[in-house]
């Protein structure tokens, strides 16, 4: 077998689309993040460093406790408290956003093999055993439908956890009160206080929000799809799901099929062995997509109009 | 430079040293010894420690350029480090190419190859900017991601890999490569140690050129004016007669230029070929902190340069001699730029009575609101 006749066999395997919807939902998570964030007006390229300490907070916590539920909480909060600094500079100190954003990434990077160094020492962290990681969970019944059994519902936990937050993200932004009230907030803040909405309360929640999201993606990759902890183990997926956010245009399920297109390409790549391009070659395409994106070849991206402006009461 | 917010980073730095057991005096003392060689205990050659540190500052001084000229324009370039690796992936397959070539042909071609390379990779920013409307915080940061995928993918299985197993690629010429300062001499001894050690080249002078360069093309030249009357209102410089279109792409493309020669300074003058050391340059990311403290001048961009430039060469002696990961000045870095973003020293000064207004305001960098929102429509011509 040979060239196309391989790719063919390849997509109607159930297990290459299992592993697209998992390594979709790494991606999801920090994307929804991003996408609540945005859509307050909180401009996020922080969802690398925020998952990063996830992680890492993730495997330490893991590795005391040896119990993983718990150690997502502490990811959830490390994440959620790397996104409170970028909230706190941002929304009360009016930080460019976008320098807050890189600076949280290379805080993340930084303190992380700092704090390796600091509690384990110079060796490497140590690994998770099998009991303390986060499960895989096959819902009784529904595993056994043809192929969609196995893509569907033999997942990890998270993965089920990351799907209801997509549809209840999607609800609470366009089907809610609350929802109204961040998308206003990131399109007209003025309008919004005069209307009573606190622009502050919403935007730290948004972004806190999106700390928490992409802290669960980070135990998801450390003690979910990994055992361990290694320095930069994110490499650079926050950033995919920035491109995520941006090619479904700012909204949950637009975002959600970026992830599924990227996480397809991640799944082709981890079976490799049938398609011979290099990897690394594989690895660019979500970036080129996303470009060819802006570019405007698939219709235009456009953030919410206050995006990126920081709110100062009482303004024009 | 705003010297209050290195000394807020530095004081929170030190609590976080604290908090986690560590003695922040000796970390810090380890610094400076490896930064600047002075107060060194553990025997290292403050002379070396220096040449360290310009060889760090030197690809700093050049990026930092890259960062600083389009923050003039309003154009927020986080691509720096895609371009630097597109210049020394360029300036090494000239390199290994032309290996022949007598130097005085060689190494200028590999010096403009990679700032041929970096100003391609930015130009795309710069035109989709332009033409489109795309962010260029959105495509810069693209764009460096496909460098990173690209580097591995050349020298892990790929053309300009040295040989299968390896992660490198063959080394440059001879003809290609930057000379030491000192002597590359074994038997010579300078300051107690054989004059090879000395890794400071001739990259220096090019970088404060480039410096020069960029100070004298923003203020003595039209092209320089365009870019600032863009910086401070597309409308108004479209009222004057600027391009504003012109302008936002030129500037990119001059900036990827400066990134791009980074890069072919690091092979030419350090490294000699593509390794995987450069799988995690921080280098254009460092240039942003740089040109932030820097305030956009050149005497600032050296001046911070030559702080982080000392910081990472300091970060190995203080692993060595304070047992404190050399990560902590990516920590600091972090630090500064919040510091910087934040005005936070502004915003103390203001609550002390008597000292008045903050002196120290944030560079003059046009807020990213209206970046932003002119995602959504492209700058119209005039």
């Amino acid at each position: 077998m040979s060239g196309l006749g391989d790719v063919l066999h390849l997509l109607i395997t159930a297990n290459l689309w299992q592993a697209t919807l998992a390594a979709a939902v790494l991606l999801l998570l920090p994307a929804l993040g991003g996408t609540i964030s945005e859509r307050s007006g909180v401009v996020n390229i922080a969802m690398e460093g925020m998952m990063l300490t996830g992680a890492f907070f993730g495997v330490a916590a893991d590795l005391a406790w040896h119990n993983p539920w718990l150690a997502t909480g502490v990811a959830m909060l490390a994440g959620a408290l790397m996104a409170s600094i970028h909230a706190f500079v941002s929304i009360q100190f009016r930080a460019d956003q976008i320098v807050s954003g890189i600076a949280i990434n290379i805080f993340a990077a930084g303190l992380t093999v700092f704090l390796i160094n600091r509690i384990y020492g110079l060796q490497d962290v140590g690994h998770i055993g099998q009991d303390a990681l986060l499960p895989n969970l096959n819902i009784p019944g529904l595993d056994q439908i043809p192929f969609f059994g196995k893509v569907l519902f033999q997942q990890n936990v998270i993965v089920y956890v990351a799907l209801v937050l997509l549809v209840l993200i999607h609800l609470v932004l366009f089907r809610t009160r609350l929802g109204l009230r961040i998308r206003a907030v990131g399109e007209h803040p003025q309008a919004a206080d005069t209307a009573g909405i606190n622009v502050f309360a919403i935007r730290y929640g948004a972004v806190i929000t999106s700390g928490l999201l992409s802290g669960l993606s980070g135990a998801f990759l450390a003690i979910g799809i990994s055992n361990t902890f290694v320095p930069n183990m994110t490499d650079g997926r926050g950033y995919i799901a920035l491109a995520a956010m941006i090619f479904g245009k700012w909204t949950p399920f637009g975002a959600f099929v970026a992830c599924l297109i990227f996480g397809l390409g991640q799944a082709i790549y981890d079976n490799n062995s049938i398609i011979h391009v290099s990897p690394y070659l594989l690895s660019m395409l979500p970036y080129l997509l996303t470009l060819i994106v802006l570019a405007g070849l698939v219709g235009r991206s456009t953030p919410p109009a206050a995006d990126g402006l920081p709110y100062v009461p009482g303004s024009e | 430079m705003p010297l209050g917010s290195v000394l807020l980073a530095f004081v929170i730095g030190a609590v976080i040293v604290a908090a986690t057991g560590g003695n922040p005096f000796s970390a810090y003392a380890a610094l400076v010894c490896g930064g600047f060689g002075i107060g060194c205990t553990q025997g290292e050659n403050p002379a070396l420690q220096i040449s360290n540190t310009i060889v760090f500052l030197i690809p700093l001084i050049t990026a930092g350029v890259a960062v600083a000229l389009p923050f003039r324009a309003g154009l927020f370039n986080i691509g720096a480090e895609g371009q630097l690796l597109a210049g020394s992936i360029a300036c090494t397959a000239v390199g290994i190419k032309f290996s022949s070539l007598p130097a005085p042909i060689l190494l200028p071609m590999v010096l403009i190859s990679g700032m041929i390379a970096g100003a391609l990779w930015a130009g795309v920013a710069g035109v989709l900017k332009a033409t489109i409307g795309a962010h260029e915080v959105v495509t810069t940061i693209m764009m460096n991601y496909i460098a990173q995928w690209l580097l591995r993918y050349l020298i892990i299985g790929g053309p300009l890999q040295l040989a299968a197993g390896t992660s490198k690629s063959s080394p440059i010429g001879a003809g290609a490569r930057l000379a030491t300062i000192l002597p590359n001499d074994n038997s010579l001894f300078i300051f107690g140690l054989p004059s090879s050690v000395f890794r400071v080249h001739t990259g220096l002078f090019i970088a404060l050129a480039a410096v020069a360069v960029f100070a004298f093309l923003l203020w003595r030249t039209s092209l320089g004016y365009e870019i600032r009357a863009v910086g401070q209102s597309q409308k108004a410089a479209r009222y004057a007669g600027v391009s504003v279109r012109r302008t936002i792409i030129v500037t990119m493309l001059i900036a990827g230029a400066f990134s791009g020669l980074a890069g072919a300074i690091e092979i030419a003058g350090v490294d000699h070929n593509l390794t995987d050391k450069y799988f995690t340059d921080t280098t254009g990311f460092d240039a942003i902190a740089v040109a932030l403290l820097g305030l956009g001048s050149a005497v600032g961009i050296v001046m911070a340069a030559v702080l982080f430039g000392a910081l990472h060469a300091g970060g190995s002696v203080m692993q060595a001699d304070a047992n404190i990961s050399g990560n902590l000045v990516f920590i600091l870095q972090a630090l500064i730029l919040f510091s910087i973003a934040a005005n936070f020293v502004g915003a103390i000064r203001q609550r002390i009575p008597g000292l008045g207004r903050p002196t120290a305001l944030p560079p003059q960098m046009p807020p990213a609101a209206p970046l932003m929102t002119e995602a959504a429509t492209p700058p119209a011509e005039a």
